[in-house]
């Protein structure tokens, strides 16, 4: 019973503080806006080129054109040969025959028929290397590359290694903003509990002198700072929420492939977006009140 | 005329009038501030319950200094000070706040907050200690009872008179019920009749059982009263009697 008075104490008072100080609260939520909708846009284009390389890590793998007229026994003896180098998961042999069947397939999934001409053509031979980690494919195409079987070797490595590039590269510049954006809405925040601190003294004097604890006197000040945060981090979620849709395709346009996002994914980024803005808001009004709001001697 | 300084010294049991534990007991007390400035020197000073003190000296004596120092805004520099038989400088942080509902405070400025009606800064102070609203609602009209505000209850500070403003004052720094009520020149922006009022409702407030300590430049109501005097002059008690005079020097 106590600490629900307490809270509902704590919860007018802020809100009320939040109000009697308006421009300076507004300001400091629109700061927390700008940097929740960064840290939303950072988490989402993150969360697309990180599926985008999972995409590509399913399908990393090493094909290796075999020369033409090898031996079954050779091929037999090559696959098991392979299969034990460390890395691999498994070895397929494609055989001329399988490979053009896999052809017509793929020309049937797109609704037409492989047109040859009349000529009979004939597709080469190959095993197709699947790896139990994508960094193994290096040291797989080399060996591979060794065999006299082996006439040439593909793989997706290089995208991959392009993909991750670029995940690097905007998770450092996100991270890097995010954080000078973060110390930007933690300063507002500071300033605003500051100036809330000084236009409330009187208040804060007679809290003391009538017994007021500690808690019941910083406490507002703290929830007032973590309202700017989650009144922020609410405005955010909603636009999210309202974009989130027409990012999707937009992904999948930039990056040429399946980067979407499903919306499990939302959940995380909205629940991410809300403790960020509580802890943002928590946080600067804390430091504030622990340096503008000494503690009774 | 006594010599001031003998009869500190020679009168130190005057308050032992009433009751036999001292309420509040100051032993060698020094205060210098961190400018070297001795705001307080040896002062050595008993009250006890019940005591009505008047507190006087010139601007700069100290009397802000001890009245702080029973509040425990500050810490003696060195010597004791004593809150029904508790060491004040032992109190820890976290606990100073329930000393100082023992303790009602009021100021010559009232210190109301002028955006809240006189029932709403009455009630504030227990609110903001957590008091149960029912505890508010029964607490908060018998407080504007007993300093006759009853009729004012729903008016701000700025629409009342500086007495007014005064009673709404005493009936806040009396909403925990505390064993001692500490007045800073509590007329001292009153015109002579409201200030008699307002003495008139201190006397009252005393006579029903808590100790007053009031700060004053007042001779006139000092004289009149004839209660325990304890004066002060740059920083050491000079004078300590019992039914005295307001005195210079």
């Amino acid at each position: 019973m106590g600490f629900l008075r307490f809270l509902g104490f704590t919860v007018v008072r802020a809100g009320q503080g939040f109000w009697r100080n308006k421009m300076m609260s507004l300001a400091a939520t629109a700061t927390v806006i700008l940097m929740l909708v960064l840290l939303s846009g950072l988490v989402i284009v993150l969360g697309g080129l990180n599926s985008g390389l999972a995409y590509i890590e399913s399908k990393v793998g090493v094909t290796a054109r075999l020369v033409d007229g090898l031996a079954p026994e050779a091929v037999d003896q090559l696959v098991a040969e392979v299969s034990a180098l460390p890395g691999v998961a498994s070895v397929e042999f494609v055989s001329p025959e399988e490979a053009m069947r896999r052809l017509e397939q793929a020309y049937a999934d797109r609704g037409q028929t492989l047109e040859t001409g009349g000529s009979d053509i004939s597709l080469y031979a190959s095993i197709e290397v699947a790896l139990t980690d994508p960094a193994a494919a290096t040291s797989v195409s080399s060996a591979l590359g060794e065999r006299p079987e082996i006439e040439r070797i593909t793989t997706i490595q290089e995208q991959y290694d392009k993909l991750l590039g670029v995940t690097n590269v905007v998770r450092l510049a996100g991270l890097s903003a995010m954080i000078l954006v973060g110390l930007t809405v933690v300063f507002m925040i500071v300033n605003t509990i500051r100036i809330a601190v000084f236009s409330r003294s009187r208040e804060i004097e007679i809290m003391r002198l009538v017994g007021a604890s500690d808690a019941f006197i910083r406490w507002p000040f703290i929830m007032e700072g973590m309202l700017c945060g989650l009144l922020g981090a609410v405005f955010t979620v909603l636009l999210v929420a309202l974009v989130w849709g027409p990012i999707q395709p937009l992904l999948i346009e930039i990056f040429q492939m399946p980067t979407a996002v499903g919306a499990q994914f939302f959940t995380f980024v909205a629940v991410l977006i809300l403790s960020v803005g509580l802890v943002v808001g928590m946080l600067g009004s804390w430091i504030s009140v622990r340096a503008h709001l000494a503690a009774g001697v | 005329m006594t010599d001031a300084r003998s009869v500190t010294k020679a009168r130190p049991a005057a308050a032992s009038l009433i009751g036999d534990e001292p309420l509040i007991r100051l032993v060698d007390v020094t205060v210098t501030y961190p400018n070297g400035k001795e705001a307080l020197i040896n002062v050595d000073l008993e009250i006890r319950r019940g005591d009505f003190i008047f507190l006087v000296g010139p601007s700069g004596a100290g009397k802000s200094t001890l009245i702080r120092l029973l509040i425990r805004e500050q810490v003696a520099t060195t010597g004791r000070v004593y809150l029904a038989g508790r060491d004040l400088a032992r109190v820890s942080r976290s606990q100073v706040h329930r000393l100082r509902r023992r303790i009602g405070v009021v100021f010559q400025d009232f210190r109301l907050l002028p955006n809240k009606t006189v029932r709403e800064n009455v009630a504030f102070a227990l609110e903001v200690t957590g008091a149960p609203l029912d505890e508010i609602r029964r607490r908060v009209p018998r407080l504007l009872a007993l300093v006759g505000l009853e009729d004012q209850a729903q008016q701000l500070p700025a629409q009342l008179s500086g007495g007014e403003q005064q009673r709404a004052a005493i009936a806040r720094a009396l909403v925990h019920d505390p064993a001692i009520l500490i007045a800073d020149e509590p007329t001292g922006n009153l015109d002579p009749v409201t200030g008699w009022e307002i003495v008139q409702l201190l006397l009252e407030i005393n006579a029903l059982g808590t100790t007053l300590v009031v700060a004053t430049h007042n001779q006139e109501i000092v004289t009149a009263l004839r209660r325990r005097v304890v004066a002060l002059e740059q920083g050491r008690m000079v004078r300590d009697e019992v039914g005295a005079a307001y005195r210079r020097g």
